[in-house]
Order: structure tokens, then C-alpha cells, then sequence
């Protein structure tokens, strides 16, 4: 019964909402009669609250509510009665249907889109694997976005700038951490084990099947000298004399052109170029030797360790900053391109 | 930092509308609101002052008083300095066009703008460096938002220039006493108090009280809508014989007046800001964009928020997490839909205007199309606005005559000599005259002086006869006693132009029942016979059938005035009439009528078919709209009204079941002491209703009435009288030949050649253009969903970003702009005039199943599709996809300059920066491919691609083939400008998507193919959008 009520009501009020924001004079003219009007109105609910049965209770502190806000301000009583149509949407007990669908709708249309998506995902599945099976996993189809290699420093600590002070450990001690922990895996002993020493200044070409394990060319920790740590574990930051090491990207199968091998040098970028004075290069040809060359891939070429190049600022000037870049110089090498400060050279500021 | 700076799409929110009026007249709409509350209080006001009708007391006023309160002087005018004090006061003369801003279709895309740039801010807030990505794109937006703006506008300002120049093309002038001296004035520089002369056929240019008068009579038909200038009490000034109204027009004689109203002040400025305070209605597809709005912002947020919480329980910031809800927001605005929806209603508004129906309001070409009740005036609209002769009624006999618009073929019998006589009486007893200077005109053209019914004897028996000119001056005429309402007949002597025979012939014209009891002998084959009472008898039958037919009748007799009483030197004194004007021969009955339109019928029924109730809403006699409705089909030949049944089974009216009778035929009178109930009632029970007798208020009344039925409803008019019920309806259409510019000016469409069939057009242009506009918005939702997937993926799956914003505005605002137009060119899928009109509440223009099939199906594969694309190009770089998977934080990371990928190659932050462009490129590329094959199964929404047609519909093509080429542009051209984030793709990636794009093809074959084979099923319900 006050179903009824409330169905009869229902389609007045629904675009109710409009009133407002066509004609704002018209609904405070109406506002009155309005109130009487939802007044008469609830009082035939209150009457038909006693016969309702307890199973709507819900309902009726919904009315209950409705009283209050409609005592209160028009517009809220608006709103609520949007809410409402809005929650009878979303679930209607007497036609037991949500979002005005049964259930038995719903689970149709669970199914439909159930056996879509799941052939949608074998197509996907299917488009994949094609996509693997074109693929090799040794080799990458194409090289072309990785060359020219680049090159990254160490230490590496989230930034390209090296400030530190001599006396205060702390500033520096973290440079020498990243520096061994790096180093840990060019450690003689390990190397030794691992990877052959083949013979320098030429390729070190393995032929053979694309799947066969690659031997790997030794760099040795001991190689960097000075810079290796083993003599002087603080790398030199301890006296302000960094070492910072240089390492160029790997690219698989990438071979330094014409046999001659990559050479690093470092200069003064902007300001006096007398400000570093001296930098000592480990291994001193300052250069990745042709041995360490082509890089066959992580999956064959397990043992694989990057070349490096140390370079020892032993008398670089204090409390300024210095711009230091460092080129990769050799045919093949791209170092000025602009956008990328990381190919082909690396800067820093001590 | 890239951390903070994820790549943030582009915004559109759709907020409410309020919000989206920051379009481009901010200012305006502004004003606009202000001006709103004002004219709502003047519209009450007005409108109680109209149903006051107007306190004018002027005409009561003696001359005197009247110089006294004007301050003029009836010899001498007004002075100069006086004029130009009063007009400086009082302002020009001339009615304040309404101001309105034009209701473009509105997207808030200008929050779209502010989002980002807050976006932008947070981003700032967060890390000085972050990129400016998000303030290009919002300046993007902003852009977009001022483009569309200006073109929208640039359309309305077209239509309105047409308009301007329609009132612009006469200026019209005024012969005006000013300083004692006759000048030729603009009558917008008329004031209160100035005396005017008026000519005939001059417009009267204010309203004016008259002062005196020579045979002038006027024409208030664009102010009541009758035709004929009607008798008239001197309660109301609307129809009083004086004051003359503004805009009517005087068809003979002179008069001079004194001008009582200026401009808006007039009767009929009244009625147009009457009219003007009529709230316009929101266009229905205004309606629909909004609620499109509400559906793309419901998805946008609830996705934006659903991931909003799913990125912060993965522990990202809830700063970042709240950049990404913007970004989802914006993912999801078609930024080019706005220019889309534009454009193709303007070029469908182009269509129209070509085919004569000028759309003033871009929506409203859409409008016509959901029309489902025309509210047509009579007079101007369903006719041809001209009294022409219908019926003759000689020699016992009806005849009819040719009533098409060029009477070109007069079928009924011309031998008798009883015809020969009545020509002669219908020549000579007619004041009219064609104006000079008219000889190459056709005769049905020609304008002429004098007023309704006389010319169209003039113009009937000129197709006839011939040059009536010729005729009168071998005719001439002696004597005359001109019509007036005491009389009801007019009367000449003439000479015969037959030399031998010196008896003068007197004619006479008029109300047949006068013209009838001044006879005694009849006319029958020629000869004259006595009058008895089986011929009265006759005449009385043809008399009432005549008039039943809503026909004016009018009554010919003849008599040669014997030469012996009356020689050639006789001199006629038409005072004392010392002539005899009794015992006359009647010679026939000729009735007259407006003639509804030749091609209306055919529109009626167009109408009819298309779901669409025609209802006539007329000034004029309820007898004569009855009869027009019968013959052009509003009232069906089958269909009886109420009063009909009673008739015919001769009983009471009130014995009549209201259910047998399909018309109704309802007066003013009777509307008004109707409730709206009653009204409702009315409207609903009946399919034919005719309404008589109807003022400017209750036209109102049954718009409203109409629109309370949830119908969307087209006016048709032309009058001033009109113009409120053309401005309450959705689409007020005005005739642009005989309408007047107050009518003009509140209609949102003008039929250029008055033609009613126009409107059955604009009406298939308007349903094509919602059927396509389905369609374009289907086609653009799709690729949302690809745009927005990549963006979820990246956040959850941490993929590096699959798609950047500004290649994102480069599909929304690049490719698909010219395929979404393209789409506006489709052909109609079936006979759209052959079905119902939408319900305005029920047929939307964006339904669930368009959405979900948009974004659910579609979508979702052509987002696989691309991303298939994107994955090929990282595996064949070096990056699996598994390799892929939360790689975001490292792959963002500017100090990370050795990024290990799947083969162990290491990537610099530039490296892998152009690696993500190519991916974008990629991405782009998949999407585009796709497209393709969307715009083509967009092309119908039931029918197979094969049945309508692949290539039928050539703007596709093109469509396709820009989307392919600016595709291949952004990429090898521009793939070098490093700030478009595009590279060169390699070609072999060009082709990844295609198998896609053909299974796209093919499901949405499938679908439209069991929507065919079942339809009612649960398929077609779900998946026909």
C-alpha cells in the first residue's frame, strides 16, 4: 500500500531536481504549497506505518529520515529522494533485480563475458607466444636504440656530484662501501677461477652454436692499481685524491670498430683546465681492451665482467667545483650527442 | 626524479553544468544568469500584463488630449530638437533583438585545463624540476576549448548575419511632419508624438493612433493571425480598428496617425519580449551531451578512484596516487569530440540550409529529428497565406477552381453565358489594382494594392480573362459606392464596351444573403429567369456548403440599367443613389479561401508515417481550420470529430462517446476554461487536434501542454503572434518569406521557402544526424579505453608507460578527427522516417549497451591489440615483457644510466627514453590500425558493412586515408622533434596491429548478425546501442 504511495509519488519528483535550476523563483513561490502538500503526505504514511509489516522496517526509517530532512530544507529532501531512486536501482526488492537486472540476467551476462574475455585472452596468449617464438632469446632482434654503449661511473651514489670533506669520514665513506661492494666480483681470486685469460689487444671471438656457454675474458681487480683498493682501501678519498672508475655499457655483440680499442679521456669541461692538474689512468693505456669484446649475452656469457677504466684525480683543487668530463674516444663511439650525457661521456664535479 | 613526474593525460571532466558554461563566454553567461532573474520578473509581469490586454487607453482619447499628453501638434509635428530628445530618451524604434548566448554544446573541457595545471602544481610542489608535460596539455585543452568555442560561435554568428540581413534588406522609412515639414525618415527614428502619413502598402512603423483616414483599411494578420482585416470592437486594442499596431501592413489608402508607442513599447515589442522571456528549453541533444558527460565522468572518476585506492594498498605515495587520479580523469575526456559534435552539426546544418531550412541554432538541427508533435500555424504555414478562389456556384452548379499556387489550369466550364456575365461583374466591381511595373512578374506574384478577397477576384480573373486593365478602361467606370460593413456590398456603374449597346451596367459584390434580397431574377445558362423558391432554395444549399467548407462567400449580381432612364449623359450621384439597387439579376456565388500549400498534404503524411502528431494551432475560425485540416491531412478523411458522429447519427453531442472520434476540433474559448488535465486529457485521447481561435497565451498553453506529454515539440509559424509559443517549443521553426522578424528571431530554425514540406526533411536530417552521432561517439569512446588501459597497466603492473599524453592528443585531435566526421556522411541504415520518434527519456543518444560495448568490448581488444604492438617492440629491443614487469621506478630513474635489460645490454636514461617514445610511437600506431577497422564496423549499427555499402559512403575513406597519412607523418616526419615524443617506427610494426583490427571486424560482424537473426533477444537488447 504505501508502495503506492510512494510510486505515485515517485514520478513527480524524479526530474524534480530541474525545477531548480530552470526557474529558482518559481520553487520558492512553490515552496509552501510544496511543504503542505509533503505534509498531507506524510501523514497518510504515518497512518500506514501501523499496518506495514515488520519486514519493511528498513524502509520505514528510511521515511522516518525522509520527515526530518523534509522538515529541514527542500533540497535535501530532493536529494534524498534521488538517493532513493538511486539505491531502488541499485537493488529493487520487488522485482529482486540490481541495477534493473535479475539474477538470472546477471549470471548470463557473467557467463557471456566470461567466455569472452576468455578467448580475447587466448588470442592474446596466442599473439605472444608468436611473438616469442619469432624472438631469440640469445640475440636481440635489433641494437640499434642501445648504440651507441654508454657509460656510467662509480661510485654511484643517486648523484653525479662528488662533495666530500677529507677530515669528516663520513662524507666519503660511502664512495668506498659502493666501491668494494662493485669491485667484489673483479677480485683476483675470482676472476682467476671463473673467467680465461685470453690473449689482449684482439677480439675474443667464440664461434659455435648461438646456445653453447661463452667463456668470459679476466679483468682483474688488480688491474686498477691504485685504484683497485687492495693498497689503499679508502680509494684514495681518504687523502682527496678520488679514484673514480669508468664503465662502458654493455651491448650484445657490439665489437669497437676497426680494432682499435675505446679510449677515456678526461678533461676540464668548462673553467680552467688546470684545475685537475694530473689524472692517473688504470689500466694506463686508459683504454677497454679488444679481448673483453663482443659480449655475447647474459644467457651464454654468464661470467661476463665489464671492462673498467680507472681515473685517479691525485691533485685535483679543493673547496671547488670542478666540471670534469670524460669522453669515450674511438671509431664507432658517438660522444656528442646532446640529448644524452651518458653516451660516450661522463661528468663530474669534485 | 621520474618518480614524481608520471605522465599526466589529458583532463576533461565533466562536471556539472554550471561549471561547464567557463567555455568562452564566462562573461557573458555571467550576465546571462543576472539577466535571467530579471526577465523572470518581467516575464510574469508581462505576461499579466498581457492578459490584462494592454492598457492602452489612447484610442479612447480625443485628438486634443492627446497633443496635450504627447506634446506635439497634429499640423506641425513634432520639432527637431524634440525628436531627437525623445528618441535620445526613449531610444530607437525599433524591437531590442533578444540577447542570447548561443547554447553551444558544452563539454567542460576548460576544467580539463585546470586540472592538469593543478596537477602541474602538486607535481611542482612536490619537485622543482618535475616536466612541464601537464601544463602543455592544459593549454592544450584550454586551446581546444577556445577553438571549438570560436567556431561554434563563428556558426551561430553566420546564421544570425543571414537573419540580420532578412530585416536589414528594406530599410524601411517613414514619411514623418517634423518642424512643420513632410522628410522622409528611418522609422527607427520615430518618436513618441510624431505624426506619420501612411501610404497604401506601406508598413506602419509604430504603433499609431489615427488621426484621419481616406479609404485605408489594414492588415493585422501578422499580429492575429487572420488574414483579413477583421471587424473589430474598441475594448481591445489588439483588435481595435485604432490604434494601428506596428508591422501591420496597410493595403490601401492613406491615413495619417499620431505615434503612441515606439520599439519595444509597441504591441507587438510586447509580445516579442513576451517572447523573449520565455526560458528557452535545453535542446533535447544538449540534454544528451550532458548526460554523456555524466556517463564518461561516472566511468572516469569511479576507474580514477577505484585505482586511487588500489595505488595506495601498493604503498605509492598518496601523492603520486593522487596525480594518477587525475591522470585517469583526463584519460578519459575525448578532447576532440567537442570539435567532432560541432562540426557535424554544422554540416548537417549546411545540408539543410541548402535544401531551404536555415538553422539558427546549431542543436536544434538535431531537434527536429526527435520532434514527436508539430504545433502548425494556418495561416503562412499549412497555406499559402493569399485568399483565392476555391468554389464558384452558376447555373445551379459548383464549380471548382484551380487553387494551386499558380492557378494554372482552370478546369470548370467557361461556355456558358452565365459566366460570361459573372466575369464581367468580378473584373469590374474590384477596387484592386496591380501595382506598376510589374510586367514580367507572373500574375500569382504580382503585388498588388487593394485588399484580400479583391485580389484574388483581380488575380483570378486575370488568369482568366486576361489584362483586366484593358478590360476596366473599355469598361470605364461611371460610379461607385465602395464596400463597407453597414452595407456589406459594393457597387459600380460601368459603360459597356459594346458600342452599339449605350445601357449602363451596374455590378455589384457582397454578403450573398444582402446581395440576395436585392434581386429578383436569376441567371441560369444566360438567360434570366424569375426568382422563385426552388432557385432561393438552390442558392441557400450552394450557400451553406460553401460556407460549411470554411469558405468566405461572396454574392454577383448584375443589371443593365435601361438606357432610356439612364442615357450616356446621366449623372450618377452615389450619396442620394438616384439609381435603383434592387430588382437585380443574380448571377452567382464565388467563394474564396486560403488554399493550403500544394506540397503540405504530402508532408502531413510524411509526418504522419514518422511517428510525428501534426497539430494545427489557428487563429481563425474554427470552420475554416477545420476545413484546411481536412484537406491537407491533418484531419484524416476517415476520421469524424466528436460533433461529426452527432451529427451524422443525429443525436446530442454530449451522447457521443469520446472514444469513437479520432479528431477534435477545440476553440479558444473552450481551452480556456480547460484545466491541464483537461488539456492533457485532450492530448493524449485525440490524434488529430485542430485549435481555433487561439491567442499568443494559449499557443503557449498547448506547447507546454504538448511538452508535459514528454514530447518534443516544433512550432511553426510566422506571425508576431507566434513568436512566444516558437520560443517555448524545442524548435520553433519560422517561416522566412512571410514570417516576421519577431518570429524570426524567437524560432530556432527559418523555412526559407515557407515550404511546411521543408520540415520533413529537416526532420530525416535530424534523425540521420542522431543516428550518427551514435555513431561518432561510439567510435570515439572506443579508443579511450586503449588510451586508458596502458596508464592502469603502468601503475599496477609498473610497465615503462606504454603511451604518452601528448601522443594521446595526437589520436584524440589528429586521427580520428576527420573518420568522426567522416561518420556525419553515413547513409541511414534503414527508412528512418519510417519509425517512431525517440522518446526523449528512453532513447538515449549514449545508452548502457553503446557504453559497455564501446569501452567493455571493443575497447578492451583494440587496448590488447596495441599493446601487443608495444610488447613486440620492447622484446625485439631487449626487453621481454617479463623483464618488463615493475621495472617503472629503475626505468624512470635519471641517474640510472646501465639498465640491465633481458639480454644483459645495459641502457642509458636517453636510451631508454627513446626506446619509451618508440613504444608510444608503437602504441599510437596500434591504436590507429585499429581504429581503422572501428570507423568501419561504426558505419552501421544492425545492417552487415556489406549491406550498406563499403565504399558507398566516399568520406570515409578519406578518413581513413588522413588517419594513415598523418600517422605516417607524425612518425617519419616529425619522428625526429624530440618534443612530440614520436621516432621512426620500423615499418614491419605498422602491420603487428592488423590481425586485430580484422578481429575487431569480424566479432562486430557477428554481433550485428545475430541482432538481425534475433531480434527482441536478449542480444539485441545488450548489444544493440
Amino acid at each position: 500500500m504505501r508502495r503506492q504511495l510512494r510510486s505515485r509519488r515517485a514520478p513527480a519528483f524524479p526530474y524534480g531536481y530541474r525545477y531548480r535550476l530552470d526557474d529558482q523563483d518559481e520553487v520558492n513561490q512553490n515552496y509552501l504549497a510544496d511543504e503542505e502538500e509533503e505534509a498531507e503526505e506524510e501523514a497518510r504514511v504515518m497512518v500506514v506505518h501501523d499496518l506495514e509489516e515488520e519486514e519493511e522496517e528498513e524502509e520505514k526509517e528510511e521515511e522516518e529520515e525522509e520527515e526530518e530532512e523534509g522538515q529541514g530544507q527542500p533540497t535535501s529532501n530532493a536529494l534524498w529522494q534521488k538517493l532513493q531512486i538511486v539505491n531502488e536501482h541499485l537493488w529493487d526488492p520487488e522485482k529482486r533485480m540490481s541495477l534493473a537486472r535479475t539474477g538470472q540476467s546477471w549470471s548470463l551476462i557473467l557467463v557471456i563475458y566470461f567466455f569472452f574475455y576468455a578467448s580475447l585472452a587466448a588470442v592474446i596468449t596466442l599473439c605472444m607466444y608468436t611473438l616469442f617464438l619469432t624472438i631469440s632469446p640469445y640475440m636481440p632482434t635489433f641494437t640499434e636504440r642501445v648504440k651507441p654503449p654508454g657509460v656510467m661511473i662509480r661510485p654511484f651514489a643517486h648523484s653525479l656530484n662528488f662533495n666530500f670533506n677529507v677530515s669528516e669520514p663520513d662524507t666519503w665513506q660511502h664512495y668506498v662501501i659502493s666501491l668494494n661492494g662493485f669491485l667484489q666480483g673483479y677480485n683476483d681470486s675470482l676472476q682467476e677461477e671463473m673467467n680465461v685469460d685470453c690473449p689482449p689487444g684482439q677480439y675474443f671471438i667464440q664461434d659455435g652454436n648461438e646456445d653453447e656457454d661463452k667463456k668470459a675474458c679476466q679483468f682483474k681487480r688488480s688491474f686498477l692499481k691504485n685504484c683497485s683498493g687492495l693498497e689503499d682501501p679508502t680509494f684514495g678519498y681518504s687523502t682527496g685524491q678520488p679514484c673514480i672508475l669508468l664503465k662502458m655499457n654493455r651491448i650484445v655483440g657490439f665489437r669497437p670498430e676497426l680494432g682499435d680499442p675505446v679510449k677515456v679521456s678526461c678533461k676540464v669541461q668548462r673553467g680552467d683546465e688546470n684545475d685537475i692538474r694530473s689524472i692517473n689512468y688504470y689500466p694506463e693505456s686508459a683504454s677497454f681492451d679488444l679481448r673483453y669484446y663482443p659480449y655475447y649475452g647474459k644467457l651464454t656469457h654468464v661470467n661476463y665482467t665489464s671492462p673498467l677504466v680507472a681515473m685517479h684525480f691525485t691533485d685535483v683543487v679543493k673547496n671547488q667545483a670542478v666540471p670534469v668530463q670524460c669522453q669515450l674516444k674511438g671509431k664507432g663511439i658517438i660522444n656528442d650527442v646532446i640529448n644524452d650525457r651518458f653516451v660516450g661521456h661522463s661528468q663530474m664535479d669534485t | 626524479m621520474r618518480l614524481k613526474t608520471p605522465e599526466i593525460y589529458s583532463v576533461e571532466l565533466s562536471g556539472t553544468e554550471d561549471v561547464g558554461k567557463t567555455d568562452t563566454g564566462d562573461g557573458k553567461e555571467k550576465y546571462r544568469g543576472l539577466k535571467d532573474k530579471r526577465l523572470e520578473l518581467k516575464k510574469n509581469h508581462q505576461k499579466e500584463e498581457l492578459k490584462k490586454e494592454v492598457d492602452l487607453e489612447d484610442h479612447k482619447l480625443s485628438i486634443k488630449e492627446l497633443e496635450r499628453k504627447y506634446g506635439t501638434n497634429i499640423v506641425t509635428g513634432l520639432s527637431s530638437t524634440q525628436a531627437a530628445e525623445l528618441l535620445a530618451r526613449n531610444g530607437p524604434n525599433a524591437l531590442t533583438p533578444p540577447k542570447e548566448t548561443p547554447e553551444i554544446v558544452k563539454f567542460p573541457q576548460a576544467d580539463g585545463a585546470i586540472l592538469c595545471w593543478i596537477a602541474y602544481g602538486i607535481q611542482y610542489f612536490n619537485d622543482k624540476s618535475s616536466s612541464l608535460d601537464s601544463v602543455y596539455l592544459g593549454c592544450v585543452l584550454a586551446l581546444v576549448v577556445i577553438l571549438t568555442g570560436i567556431f561554434a560561435y563563428y556558426q551561430e554568428a553566420k546564421s544570425t548575419n543571414i537573419m540580420a540581413s532578412f530585416s536589414k534588406m528594406i530599410p524601411q522609412q517613414a514619411l514623418v511632419i517634423r518642424d512643420s515639414e513632410k522628410k522622409t525618415v528611418p522609422a527607427e527614428q520615430l518618436v513618441v508624438g510624431d505624426i506619420v502619413e501612411i501610404k497604401g502598402g506601406d508598413k506602419i512603423p509604430a504603433d499609431i493612433r489615427l488621426l484621419s483616414t481616406q479609404g485605408c483599411k489594414v492588415d493585422n494578420s501578422s499580429l492575429t493571425g487572420n488574414l483579413t482585416p477583421s471587424l473589430r470592437t474598441h475594448d481591445n486594442p489588439l483588435e481595435a480598428e485604432n490604434p494601428w499596431n506596428k508591422m501591420s501592413t496597410s493595403p490601401v489608402g492613406t491615413a495619417t496617425g499620431m505615434v503612441i508607442n515606439t520599439g519595444d513599447r509597441t504591441i507587438i515589442g510586447q509580445i516579442a519580449s513576451l517572447a523573449s522571456g520565455v526560458g528557452h528549453e535545453k535542446t533535447p541533444i544538449a540534454i544528451e551531451i550532458e548526460h554523456f558527460v555524466h556517463i564518461v565522468a561516472g566511468v572516469a572518476v569511479s576507474i580514477g578512484i577505484l585505482f586511487f585506492i588500489i595505488a595506495v594498498s601498493m604503498k605509492y605515495y598518496v601523492l603520486d596516487s593522487i596525480i594518477f587520479l587525475i591522470g585517469i580523469i583526463v584519460a578519459n575526456v575525448p578532447e576532440g569530440l567537442l570539435a567532432t559534435v560541432t562540426v557535424t552539426l554544422s554540416l548537417t546544418a549546411k545540408r539543410m540550409a541548402k535544401k531551404n531550412c536555415l538553422v539558427k541554432n546549431l542543436e536544434a538541427v538535431e531537434t527536429l529529428g526527435s520532434t514527436s508533435i508539430i504545433c502548425s500555424d494556418k495561416t503562412g504555414t499549412l497555406t499559402q497565406n493569399r485568399m483565392t478562389v476555391a468554389h464558384l456556384w452558376f447555373d445551379n452548379q459548383i464549380f471548382v477552381a484551380d487553387t494551386s499556387e499558380d492557378h494554372s489550369n482552370q478546369v470548370f466550364d467557361q461556355s456558358s453565358g452565365t459566366w460570361a456575365s459573372l466575369s464581367k461583374i468580378i473584373t469590374l466591381c474590384n477596387r484592386a489594382e496591380f501595382r506598376p511595373g510589374q510586367e514580367s512578374v507572373p500574375i500569382m506574384k504580382k503585388v498588388v494594392v487593394g485588399d484580400a478577397s479583391e485580389t484574388a477576384l483581380l488575380k483570378f480573373s486575370e488568369v482568366i480573362l486576361g489584362d483586366v486593365m484593358e478590360i476596366r478602361k473599355r469598361n470605364r467606370k461611371v460610379a461607385e459606392i465602395p464596400f463597407n460593413s453597414t452595407n456589406k456590398f459594393q457597387l459600380s456603374i460601368h459603360e459597356t464596351d459594346d458600342p452599339s449597346d449605350k445601357r449602363f451596367l451596374m455590378v455589384m459584390k457582397g454578403a450573398p444573403e444582402r446581395v440576395l434580397e436585392k434581386c429578383s431574377t436569376i441567371m441560369v445558362n444566360g438567360q434570366e429567369q424569375p426568382l422563385d423558391d426552388s432557385t432561393a432554395e438552390a442558392f441557400h444549399t450552394a450557400y451553406m456548403e460553401l460556407g460549411g467548407l470554411g469558405e468566405r462567400v461572396l454574392g454577383f449580381c448584375h443589371l443593365y440599367l435601361p438606357a432610356d432612364k439612364f442615357p450616356e449623359t446621366y449623372s450618377f450621384d452615389v450619396d442620394t443613389v438616384n439609381f435603383p439597387t434592387s430588382n437585380l439579376c443574380f448571377v452567382g456565388l464565388l467563394s474564396m479561401i486560403d488554399p493550403p500549400r500544394s506540397t503540405v498534404p504530402d508532408a502531413v503524411t510524411k509526418c504522419r508515417s514518422a511517428g510525428i502528431k501534426v497539430i494545427m494551432v489557428t487563429g481563425d475560425h474554427p470552420i475554416t481550420a477545420k476545413a484546411i485540416a481536412k484537406s491537407v491531412g491533418i484531419i484524416s478523411a476517415n476520421s469524424e470529430t466528436v460533433e461529426d458522429i452527432a451529427k451524422r447519427l443525429n443525436i446530442p453531442v454530449e451522447q457521443v462517446s469520446k472514444r469513437d472520434a479520432k479528431a477534435a476540433v477545440v476553440t479558444g474559448m473552450e481551452l480556456k476554461d480547460m484545466s491541464p488535465e483537461q488539456l492533457d486529457e485532450l492530448l493524449t485521447d485525440y490524434s488529430e487536434i485542430v485549435f481555433a481561435r487561439t491567442s499568443p497565451q494559449q499557443k503557449l498553453i498547448i506547447v507546454e501542454g504538448c511538452q508535459r506529454q514528454d514530447a518534443v515539440v516544433a512550432v511553426t509559424g510566422d506571425g508576431v503572434n507566434d513568436s512566444p509559443a516558437l520560443k517555448k517549443a524545442d524548435i520553433g521553426i519560422a517561416m522566412g518569406i512571410a514570417g516576421s522578424d519577431a518570429a524570426k528571431n524567437a524560432a530556432d530554425m527559418v523555412l526559407l521557402d515557407d515550404n511546411f514540406a521543408s520540415i520533413v526533411t529537416g526532420v530525416e536530417e535530424g534523425r540521420l544526424i542522431f543516428d550518427n552521432l551514435k555513431k561518432t561517439i561510439a567510435y570515439t569512446l572506443t579508443k579511450n579505453i586503449a588510451e586508458l588501459c596502458p596508464f592502469l597497466i603502468y601503475i599496477i603492473a609498473g610497465l615503462p608507460l606504454p603511451i604518452g599524453t601528448i601522443t594521446i592528443l595526437f589520436i584524440d585531435l589528429g586521427t580520428d578527427i576527420i573518420p568522426s566526421i567522416a561518420l556525419a556522411y553515413e547513409k541511414a541504415e534503414s527508412d528512418i522516417m519510417n519509425r517512431k520518434p525517440r522518446h526523449k527519456k528512453k532513447d538515449r543518444l549514449v545508452n548502457a549497451p553503446l557504453a559497455i560495448y564501446s569501452y567493455l568490448h571493443i575497447g578492451l581488444m583494440q587496448a590488447l591489440g596495441a599493446f601487443v604492438v608495444y610488447f613486440t617492440v620492447y622484446a625485439q629491443e631487449g626487453f621481454r615483457p617479463s623483464a618488463l614487469i615493475n621495472l617503472r621506478v629503475e626505468w624512470e630513474k635519471d641517474s640510472v644510466n646501465d639498465l640491465e635489460d633481458s639480454y644483459g645490454q645495459e641502457w642509458t636514461q636517453y636510451q631508454r627514453k627513446y626506446l619509451e617514445w618508440t613504444g608510444y610511437t608503437a602504441f599510437f600506431v596500434g591504436i590507429m590500425i585499429q581504429q581503422i577497422a572501428d570507423l568501419i564496423i561504426r558505419k552501421t549499427r544492425r545492417n552487415s558493412i556489406f549491406q550498406q555499402g563499403l565504399f558507398r559512403n566516399k568520406v570515409i575513406w578519406v578518413g581513413i586515408a588522413s588517419q594513415i597519412i598523418i600517422a605516417l607523418i607524425l612518425s617519419y616526419g616529425l619522428g625526429s622533434v624530440s618534443a612530440l615524443n614520436f621516432t621512426m617506427l620500423r615499418p614491419q610494426y605498422w602491420f603487428v596491429a592488423v590481425p586485430h583490427a580484422i578481429l575487431i571486424w569480424v566479432y562486430d560482424e557477428v554481433r550485428k548478425l545475430f541482432i538481425r537473426l534475433y531480434p527482441g533477444s536478449w542480444w539485441d537488447k545488450n548489444m544493440y546501442y
